[in-house]
């Protein structure tokens, strides 16, 4: 059997970028004779640094799939619903996108018209979403799992307090990071892979991490310590842990606080700033000069931290003094324990750890500039965001980086990606930098979303079908769309038009969110026509779509920045800043078409594709970051093909030498970072909250909107507040105790979301992985109920959900807690590799105003369950 | 010549099973195959559990058993101590994979497709995939990881030494005392899996703590 290898004609590389998750990876795929035949990383870009992981090689088999979606299909059987077989029937491009169309131009009203989108291909959202909605003329958008998988709380307040999109330790200079439900460095997809190398490197360096999570996680297993904690207490823990260092040790950086933070900025006895009566600017008071100034008064000589003082006749006391008392009083360490379960002592000890760590004072030089060197972090992401209490989880572990002064410094907590860039050294664009509102705190620059995290959205009678706009805070929801009784809400809202036509791209919501029942009964089936486009059919394809539509995957199409806007995704630690673009590697197969490619068709033949453009012109400034030039603007009256709108992109940002054909070639551009980038936080003049004043006003405005529509009771205002708090979930409130386990999900670092579980490699990984398809509790709690492992099981939460696997009893797991790996349990028809392996964790989640985040409308993904053996048959 | 070794660090490895899909895709092992193995496994009691993956290849012994035990001669030892399987030679007798004290033979005995539900003929990759396979090695044959050796004679490094995201694997020459492999060895206390087996395995593990 010796090598007989047949006559090559074509053997090339072509630089792109990965799709396998929201990391946008450089890559270089491998084709012989038209085929892809092999990616690896490209070792040109630092998004990856030559690097590629198991998602990202097992591409290949989703771009050949076969069972992917190759030709335009319309619903055979009319009757909608979770587990319908829909009869597909193969229909033309021409038929479907007729059908579109008239669809489309009959509607009773074009607000009722809906965006869903997936959060996996992210990049490719960017100018077709937005621009489709405005120019037709709606604003209703969800992207799958927001709330959930995605961050309500997290992106908007590491928007708040770093002006980014999420937080990750500084590695290169890290010596002690604290995780909260989070997996960064270790499969995460916030700069997977380039993440990977640098905690690599740290933990060979000696930084000390320490995970609390109810569960044994592959960061827990690399940390040094794994603290097990209770569920959706990591806001108790975290400002127990503050109150220890700032009221135990005695220990914070002033200077960072005075200088950075509204820490000394005087709050009355009413929670808000003491204005100066001529500028209505916050006033702070100068110890030196025993005085109140205006915060930004250049005769200032020192900032009071603590104390009272009277200003006009009223008692004020600097933010500082009232965080300090507030977790001296209310987050006592016995108290802390009580909540989350992790004794005193482990509490004591890692909060001094952490502030020791810090080093506060000390410097250190790069390239020749000095800056702060804080070596400690506390990062968190969906596991801590997942519950009632989203918003305060986030901020109140993020406020341990601030009173240490560990923010967008060397060896801190960095705002991840970099939120500041001063643009390529062609046409200094994409430019982003933060600047300060009237009272002196951060707004973001370059934001995915048209509503930044701060200042809040001013609130207003709803116009959007979820109603979202009438709060503050973040952009989504589901508790009111999701509700059985969402037509009544749009009646009390007076929402005068109803769910018409949903556009979906490439999501699976009906297994992204919560349970499929009530998303599918209550929401999607109250849309009269679906269309969507996908590589596969899913289950919400299956579920509720009426038109599908063949989309090409990564490999087949082009994206003009995948790895801007930097808040996003993009690596952050000094290396460089890349631009990468995504291309076909290969043609478009069978009838498959790019999604944007239709999106543009689309607005051509409604007659709207003038608005289309001008919205493009509108976005990219925003979203990355200078204004157009007039050269490579978008001409309202002009034809123009997707490549085209590419190469006027690319030319804009990065010269006019870096057009599409160029980057065709090296899929890149790259230009070296600075330090004052990266660690801007000193050379950056803007403040950052550590008391809230603005919730106390948007709060009061949101229900005074509410009150309007007879809904007061629908926000409870003891989250809009200034100082941070713990709040339970029903889960932690549940009486009956035969509801005796928490349950959560738990993300595999091998898979994407609902999207990755059909591929096969990753499928045998799982299926020779010891928890992926398994119920996990503690063994000890397991033998205490008379299991054993392989028992199949129920796992019912309070409302009678069920869902249904074999047991796998494990010492890494909370005693109180049952865990599931999220997103899998598929029963689409299309994708039979996945159908019925693992379970479907979200059918337990329930949806209602009591199980969401009154601050963000963030979604609780905890359930208090019970189990029981499945009985002979059952299975 | 040299003695090709691997060092795989376990401090580094956070078992993401990306060598596992690496050695896929180079080697176009079929379904079921896995030359570069993960497996993880759960150590002490809560609450002061582990759990640690053991990323597995050929362990590259310079006293192979396989090769002892090899009745045709296909278990051959290459001049930079690479143990290969020479697959017009090998008849697969599975008397290797009984020999092996690690597990690192495995018998291909028949194309399988990823894609049994579908229909029609193999997509272009499986296709790709299958006849690579089929002209390299075959069917009836017990195979195993070669490092790489194509990769290696073209001064690549082994695939999944390059995909590793955490940077975990090391390759080179275990002969030369200054190559990086030596090197971690020696200063990180590498250790050999059951050295007692006495088979001399070229793959070293650098400890987790």
């Amino acid at each position: 059997m010796t090598a007989t290898s047949t006559q090559v004609k074509e053997d090339v590389w072509i630089h792109t970028s990965c799709g396998g998750c929201y990391a946008q990876c450089g890559i270089k795929a491998h084709r012989v004779d038209g085929v892809i035949v092999g990616l690896e990383g490209d070792p040109e870009t630092p998004a990856g640094s030559g690097r590629i992981c198991a998602k990202g090689t097992a591409q290949l088999h989703t771009l050949y799939d076969r069972h992917r979606l190759n030709y335009p299909v319309k619903r055979g059987n009319p009757k909608k619903g979770v587990h319908e077989d829909p009869m597909w029937e193969r229909i033309s491009w021409e038929e479907a996108m007729d059908t579109i169309i008239t669809k489309l131009q009959n509607m009773k009203d074009r607000r009722g018209c809906y965006f869903q989108a997936t959060t996996v291909q992210t990049s490719e959202i960017r100018f077709a979403v937005p621009a489709f909605m405005r120019a037709f003329g709606f604003n209703n958008y969800w992207v799958s799992g927001g709330g959930l998988w995605c961050g309500n709380g997290a992106h908007f307040m590491n928007g708040i307090t770093h002006a980014s999109w999420s937080i990750i330790p500084d590695w290169t200079h890290n010596n002690y990071t604290l995780y909260f439900g989070c997996s960064k460095g270790h499969g995460a997809g916030h700069a997977a892979l380039q993440s990977a190398q640098w905690v690599a490197d740290a933990r060979a360096r000696g930084m000390k991490a320490v995970v609390f999570d109810p569960y044994l996680s592959t960061q827990a297993s690399k940390a040094e310590e794994w603290v097990p904690i209770r569920v959706g207490t990591d806001a108790a823990a975290a400002l127990g842990m503050i109150n220890v260092i700032l009221n135990e040790l005695g220990v914070w950086d002033a200077h960072y606080l005075k200088w950075k933070t509204n820490s000394p900025y005087l709050i009355k006895s009413d929670g808000k700033y003491k204005r100066d009566q001529a500028t209505n600017k916050p006033l702070i008071w100068d110890t030196e000069d025993n005085r109140a100034k205006t915060f930004d008064d250049e005769s200032i000589r020192d900032f009071a931290l603590l104390g009272e003082f009277n200003v006009e006749g009223e008692q004020c006391h600097p933010a500082f003094q009232l965080l300090k008392d507030h977790v001296k009083e209310n987050y006592p360490l016995d108290k802390v324990e009580e909540i989350t379960s992790v004794p005193v002592s482990t509490l004591r000890r890692i909060a001094t750890e952490f502030a020791e760590n810090a080093q506060i004072g000390s410097t250190i030089t790069i390239d020749g500039k000095e800056f702060p060197l804080r070596p400690s972090a506390a990062i968190f992401f969906r596991g801590s965001q997942g519950h009632v209490n989203s918003g305060w989880n986030c901020l109140s572990i993020d406020l341990l980086n601030h009173i240490m002064g560990a923010a967008d410094v060397p060896g801190g907590a960095m705002g991840h990606g970099p939120p500041v860039c001063h643009g390529h050294p062609n046409t200094g664009k994409p430019e982003t930098i933060p600047y300060a509102c009237p009272d002196g705190l951060m707004i973001v620059k370059g934001w995915v979303y048209d509503h930044k995290p701060y200042p809040l959205r001013e609130p207003h009678a709803p116009t959007r079908l979820d109603l979202q706009d009438m709060f503050p805070s973040s952009i989504y929801n589901a508790f009111t769309i999701m509700s059985p009784d969402w037509e009544k809400y749009l009646k009390q809202f007076k929402i005068d038009y109803e769910p018409e036509i949903m556009i979906n791209f490439g999501s699976n919501s009906v297994m992204t969110m919560a349970n499929a029942e009530d998303i599918t009964e209550n929401f999607l089936k109250k849309f009269d026509f679906i269309f969507s486009f996908n590589i596969y059919q899913n289950e919400f394809t299956e579920a509720v779509a009426d038109i599908v539509l063949p989309d090409c995957s990564f490999l087949e199409r082009y994206t003009p920045c995948v790895t801007f806007p930097s808040t996003f995704c993009h690596p952050t630690g000094m290396d460089h800043w890349v631009w990468q673009i995504r291309q076909p590697v290969v043609e478009p197969m069978f009838e498959r078409r790019d999604f944007n490619v239709v999106m543009l068709e689309l607005a051509d033949r409604l007659g709207i594709k003038d608005k289309y453009y001008s919205v493009i012109n509108d976005l990219i400034p925003v979203r990355y970051g200078g204004e157009m030039s007039e050269k490579y603007k978008i001409q309202p009256d002009g034809d123009y093909t997707w490549e085209d709108i590419c190469d006027r992109v690319l030319k804009d940002r990065l010269g006019d030498d870096n057009g599409l054909e160029a980057l065709k070639k090296t899929g890149l551009v790259k230009w070296k970072t600075k330090p004052e980038e990266m660690y801007w936080r000193w050379h950056v003049p803007v403040r950052i909250p550590i008391y809230f004043e603005f919730f106390i006003d948007g709060g009061q405005k949101a229900q005074k909107v509410l009150a309007e529509f007879g809904a007061e009771d629908w926000l409870d205002l003891r989250f809009y507040t200034g100082l941070p708090n713990w709040f339970p979930c029903p889960s932690h409130t549940e009486k009956n105790p035969d509801f005796d386990l928490w349950g959560f999900c738990w993300r595999p670092s091998f898979h994407t979301q609902s999207s990755s579980q059909n591929n096969p490699w990753l499928d045998e990984i799982s299926c020779n992985d010891p928890w992926v398809y398994l119920i996990q509790i503690n063994e000890d709690t397991g033998k205490k109920k008379g299991m054993k492992d392989g028992d199949w099981i129920w796992v019912e939460n309070t409302v009678g959900k069920k869902i249904k696997g074999p047991i796998k009893l494990v010492q890494g797991l909370h005693p109180e807690h049952l865990a599931v790996a999220g997103c899998h349990g598929h029963w689409a028809r299309a994708t039979p590799i996945s159908k019925g392996k693992g379970q479907f964790f979200d059918d337990l989640i329930m949806i209602g105003i009591e199980y969401t985040d009154p601050l963000t409308q963030g979604t609780d993904a905890c359930v208090k369950v019970k189990i029981y053996k499945m009985k002979e048959g059952e299975r | 010549m040299a003695r090709y070794g691997f060092v795989i660090d376990l401090k580094r490895c956070y078992g993401c099973y990306t060598c596992t899909v690496a050695c896929k895709a180079e080697n176009h092992t079929p379904q079921g195959i896995d030359w570069a193995k993960c497996v993880p496994a759960e150590i002490g009691s809560y609450p002061s559990a582990l759990r640690q993956m053991l990323p597995l290849v050929c362990q590259q012994c310079a006293e192979p058993a396989c090769r002892d035990v090899c009745p045709t001669g296909a278990t051959q030892v290459d001049e930079n101590g690479i143990v290969f399987v020479d697959p017009d030679l090998c008849m697969g007798c599975k008397t290797c994979m009984m020999a092996c004290p690690y597990g690192a033979r495995q018998l291909v005995s028949e194309f399988q497709t990823y894609f049994p539900d579908a229909e029609g003929d193999l997509d272009p990759y499986e296709a790709y995939c299958k006849k690579e396979w089929e002209e390299k090695n075959g069917y009836g044959l017990a195979t195993k990881c070669d490092y790489c050796r194509d990769r290696v004679a073209d001064g690549k490094q082994p695939a999944c030494v390059e995909a590793c995201p955490a940077k975990a694997r090391t390759f080179g020459d275990l002969d030369d005392p200054e190559s990086e492999v030596s090197i971690l060895i020696r200063r990180a206390a590498g250790f050999q899996l059951n050295p007692e087996f006495g088979t001399e395995p070229s793959c070293y593990y650098l400890p987790p703590r």
